[in-house]
């Protein structure tokens, strides 16, 4: 009797299905770590989830259908970079599940973006091993550590710039020869574009992220372009793209009203950049979604839409 | 070191004033604890709680001379609610002193009521209609149900009827929510 | 936005559409049993007894409170019963009812009092009598007293007739309207007449092609418009007609009448019409009978407290066990079984083909029932503090305002019954209003009885000093006395001896 309405098992698995561009873009530069990332990550976050479901007396199987845990994995396995040891993903995704996740109460429950949890974490505990990103395409086995003489790293663009700015040079003497990044974001954005498309994801995180980011680094840009790249570099490195479109458009610990979304989107874009310009790490999406989730039951008090009559 | 230690004195100084008009400005008369105790309990009045009504319950409450647990008519919700006012643990409901029964109303015989006066002596709430030698009944909507009447009835003539739900009263059960 | 377009609200498509729209006029039930409690109000009161023979249009049941209607015989013939029966409510509980079973004669009482076709000789106070006396109610689903509605919105500007019909599926009104709607007009203008109004707008959805023609066709009243809406669910829903008609917005908590408006059913018009003109109260209705388990949906016109198996049997239906469901599909009643009666508000009835209903999922917030809300509510908050019974925030949250309309529970792609939980919030809300009246007002007694005690205890001490004191000076007057006299005494005495010593000397 019910009209085909799509249902959470469903949305879900649509936005794997439009990470696959970004992925695969991942996997032409880098290599196919990236592929044995998201695998261990699917069934350390698989297991995980049932193993913690099990203590919670609910049943197993209708909760992990729903595919979230399976969409945080995928998400954290990209956000890492591909060759860090395999120890890395599991307790990521392990603490991104059971502390990010099923201590609030599981799905619906969680206040901040587990994936992103999970990414602090270990930046915060490893930043070694989460700054060491591949410069070209690597081997499988450099995640298990078997070939640790060929795995070649590299600073990202957003790593270099920051040292090289901060060793005195001017924007303008910096040279890139890595377009990997730049390949990466135009998957995810397109990926994005169809979930916009097919109503998954609703238009307002995603444009106002773009533009609180774009419009923060354009005023720094346009006072300083010495010292500040500009909206283009900062729209074509790091996770940006990711970002907008798939890890601030989590329902569940996003603002909830659209005048809220709107905001949320704008000033997660603005922090973005002031962390990657002013703070202390290259790239900085884990912690401007991390603080801006604290701030949404806020946001959604204060933007409640007039109801009909009063 | 100078500026340091002005600095903070001052600070303490204005922050000092401020906490002292605020104690003037907003003080609060009576013990408003007291009420608002009250307030969550359900005004049986029956003495189940081993006090003469509600209101002596919640001073006693109040004074820290009785337990949250003590009244069956406010249930364990009632018990959960005072926990929550008064920042404590929450208790199980004391079975000592009675259960939690669903509201019933007092009703009385007429055709044995011989007129003693002794159900509206002991009612806590006056709900009572009679007098001496004349037939008495109860005034249904304000009763509480506190059975306070059974007891003194010489001829035995009270009984309590059960609330019956109707369409109007009924709440529906959704997802294990309603407690009826 | 086109001209009457509103937010939220859904584009549903009529699951299933019949090719014909007709009206087919059932034969008298066996047996009708009527109920007392009507969807608003107290419940009514028998006024016959079993064993009595009844006619029909005869009152059977009154209500002292004037602002409600009476029940009355929907058949000729003899009382067997009146008991409980079962309620076709989410609750299943039962309530008082009275049986008729049928002669099968049909004799009509006599009702011939006031208007007939000089209604307009006849004051508003007469027909709204009228109105009262032959028992018509909101025939669009609310069941609400229509004299009092009507009352309500004396001297309004624009009365709006309401043939949106905006639940997919059910088709009384469009079946009302094909089969007459000479009979609409004229109702129409018995309400005109009586309410004052100025113009009166009849809005159709556009799907109902045929009946706009057929009242354009038979309307020639300058004051009659007939206004073909966007076909949107909710479109019907009161508020948000008035909205999209007049672009005035009733405020929260308040009624159409408040914003001088007077908003009807087409069916209750035709009823009105019935009563006043034709002098025949409300005793049948239009039920349109449809589903999946249904070759072909049926309109059908039955009299009242016929058991839903005797209007069953004349539509064709699929053998098995079957989901039966009251009124539409986004906002009807799912039912056990086909034990009970058409009532004044059964519009529809539902044969359904059992399906796996899918097990609700946990709320991934994502807001999609925020944008199909037609009274611009957040039903995910209201859901959220429903669910953890914090009724103070949902009424914060204006959980008053919700119409039940059930586009929210629609579009959950969890499958959560949205609806079930404001409902859940609303009957708890009563239930704790109540309870706190009711705890006021025991706790006002309890004090005034310990007042008053302990002022009896007063009266009586200061009676006691009273008394004391009385007594006091009582005796201390006595005493005076008893001195005087023994005074006086004395001096007699002392007299006496005085002359006695004289004497002797």
């Amino acid at each position: 009797m019910r009209d085909k309405v799509m249902g959470t098992n469903q949305v879900m698995r649509q936005v794997i299905y439009a990470l696959v561009l970004g992925i695969a873009a991942q996997v032409v530069f880098f290599g196919f770590s990236v592929l044995v990332q998201i695998a261990l990550a699917i069934v350390t976050a698989l297991s995980a989830e049932a193993l913690v479901l099990r203590m919670r007396g609910i049943q197993i199987t209708p909760s992990l259908r729903d595919g979230s845990a399976v969409l945080t994995a995928v998400l954290l396995a990209i956000a890492i970079p591909s060759i860090a040891p395999w120890w890395i993903i599991v307790l990521g995704v392990l603490f991104a599940i059971v502390f990010g996740k099923q201590l609030f109460g599981g799905l619906g429950n969680n206040p901040f973006n587990p994936a992103m949890l999970g990414y602090a974490f270990l930046l915060v505990s490893y930043p070694l091993q989460m700054t060491q990103w591949p410069s070209e395409f690597q081997s499988v086995l450099s995640i298990f550590e078997l070939s640790a003489v060929d795995a070649l790293t590299g600073a990202t663009n957003l790593d270099y710039t920051k040292t090289q700015l901060m060793l005195g040079e001017s924007i303008g003497a910096l040279t890139f020869e890595n377009v990997s990044q730049m390949w990466i974001n135009l998957g995810f954005l397109v990926g994005g574009i169809y979930l916009l498309l097919r109503r998954i994801v609703f238009w307002h995180i995603p444009l106002s992220l773009v533009l609180g980011l774009v419009l923060m680094s354009g005023v720094l840009y346009l006072i300083d372009p010495s010292s500040y790249s500009s909206p283009a570099f900062h729209l074509i490195n790091g996770a940006t793209m990711l970002a907008a479109f798939f890890i601030a458009t989590d329902p569940v610990s996003a603002s909830t009203t659209p005048l809220g979304r709107l905001i949320y989107g704008f000033a997660i874009g603005v922090i973005i950049i002031v962390i990657r310009v002013f703070g202390g790490y290259p790239d900085a999406v884990a912690f401007a979604v991390l603080l801006m989730n604290i701030t949404v039951p806020l946001i959604d008090y204060y933007t409640q839409p007039k109801v009909f009559g009063k | 070191m100078i500026d340091a230690v002005s600095i903070l004195s001052i600070l303490a100084l204005v922050l000092g004033l401020v906490l002292g008009y605020a104690a003037i400005r907003y003080r609060v008369e009576g013990n408003p604890l007291v009420d608002q105790i009250d307030a969550i309990l359900p005004q049986t009045q029956c003495g189940q709680c081993d006090f003469p009504g509600c209101r002596p319950y919640a001073e006693a409450i109040a004074s820290g001379e009785a337990e949250i647990n003590q009244c069956p008519p406010g249930g364990q919700d009632g018990v959960d609610a005072l926990a929550e006012l008064l920042d404590v643990e929450t208790l199980l409901l004391n079975a000592e002193h009675g259960e939690t029964k669903p509201k019933r109303i007092a009703v009385v015989d007429e055709q044995v009521c011989i007129g003693c006066t002794l159900c509206i002596q002991a009612c806590p709430v006056d709900a009572f209609v009679g007098s001496s030698k004349v037939m008495t009944q109860v005034i249904a909507a304000e009763c509480t149900g506190c059975d306070l009447c059974l007891p003194v009835c010489p001829v035995d003539c009270i009984d309590m009827i059960e609330v019956k739900l109707t369409l109007n009263t009924f709440v529906p059960n959704v997802g294990g929510l309603a407690s009826v | 936005m086109s001209k009457f377009a509103f937010k939220g609200g859904l584009v549903l498509e009529n699951p299933f559409p019949a090719k014909e729209i007709d009206l087919i006029r059932i034969p008298l039930p066996d047996k009708v049993v009527l109920p007392m409690q009507q969807r608003i109000g107290e419940q009514a009161k028998p006024c016959v007894s079993v064993g009595e023979y009844v006619l029909t249009g005869q009152v059977i049941a009154t209500i002292d409170d004037d602002r409600c209607a009476p029940v009355h015989a929907s058949i000729s013939g003899t009382v067997v019963a009146i008991d409980n029966q079962v309620m076709a409510h989410q609750s299943g509980l039962k309530a008082l009812c009275v049986t008729i079973e049928s002669d099968g004669e049909d004799e009509w009482i006599d009702n011939s009092v006031a208007c007939t076709e000089n209604y307009d000789f006849c004051t508003p106070d007469t027909i709204y009598n009228k109105i009262r006396l032959s028992g018509i109610v909101g025939m669009g689903g609310a069941g609400f007293p229509t004299h009092t509605k009507v009352q309500f919105a004396e001297g309004c500007h624009t009365l709006i007739v309401n043939a949106t019909e905006c639940e997919p599926g059910i088709m009384c009104d469009d079946a009302l309207m094909q089969a007459y709607p000479t009979k609409v007009i004229r109702g129409v203008e018995v309400l005109l007449h009586i309410c004052g109004a100025e113009k009166a707008i009849i809005a159709i959805e556009d799907d109902k092609k045929e009946s706009i023609k057929l009242l354009k066709k038979f309307c020639k009243n300058e004051r009659i418009t007939i206004e073909a809406i966007p076909t949107k669910y909710t479109s019907g829903a009161e508020k948000i007609l008035v909205k999209s008609l007049l672009g005035i917005e009733i405020p929260s908590g308040g009624y159409a009448s408040d914003v001088g408006v007077l908003c009807q059913n087409v069916g209750t018009l035709v009823a009105i019409f019935d009563a006043v003109v034709e002098n025949r109260p409300l005793i049948s209705r239009v039920v349109t009978v449809t589903g999946s388990a249904i070759k072909e949906p049926k309109n059908l016109q039955v009299r009242l407290g016929a058991s839903y198996d005797y209007v069953l049997g004349f539509a064709d239906i699929d053998p098995g066990e079957n989901d039966i469901r009251m009124a539409g599909m986004m906002m009807g009643v799912d039912l056990k079984g086909t034990d009970y009666s058409i009532s004044k508000n059964t519009n529809c009835i539902f044969v359904n083909k059992p399906i796996e209903k899918a097990a609700a999922q946990e709320c991934i917030r994502c807001g999609m029932c925020n944008t199909v809300c037609p009274v611009e509510l957040l039903p995910q908050q209201l859901y959220w503090y429903s669910k953890s019974s914090n009724i103070e925030k949902a009424l914060d949250y204006n959980l008053l305002d919700c119409i039940e309309c059930g586009c929210c529970s629609h579009v959950c792609p969890s499958n959560i019954p949205l609806v079930d939980y404001y409902q859940f919030a609303k009957a708890l809300n009563r239930q704790q209003t109540k309870e706190k009246v009711q705890t006021d007002n025991a706790r006002e007694r309890f004090e005034f009885r310990e007042f008053r005690l302990e002022r009896n205890k007063q009266e009586r001490a200061e009676m006691m000093e009273a008394k004391k004191k009385a007594l006091k000076e009582k005796m201390a007057k006595d005493k005076v006395q008893k001195e005087a006299i023994a005074a006086a005494q004395e001096r007699v005495n002392a007299a006496k001896t005085a002359k006695e010593s004289e004497d002797a000397r």
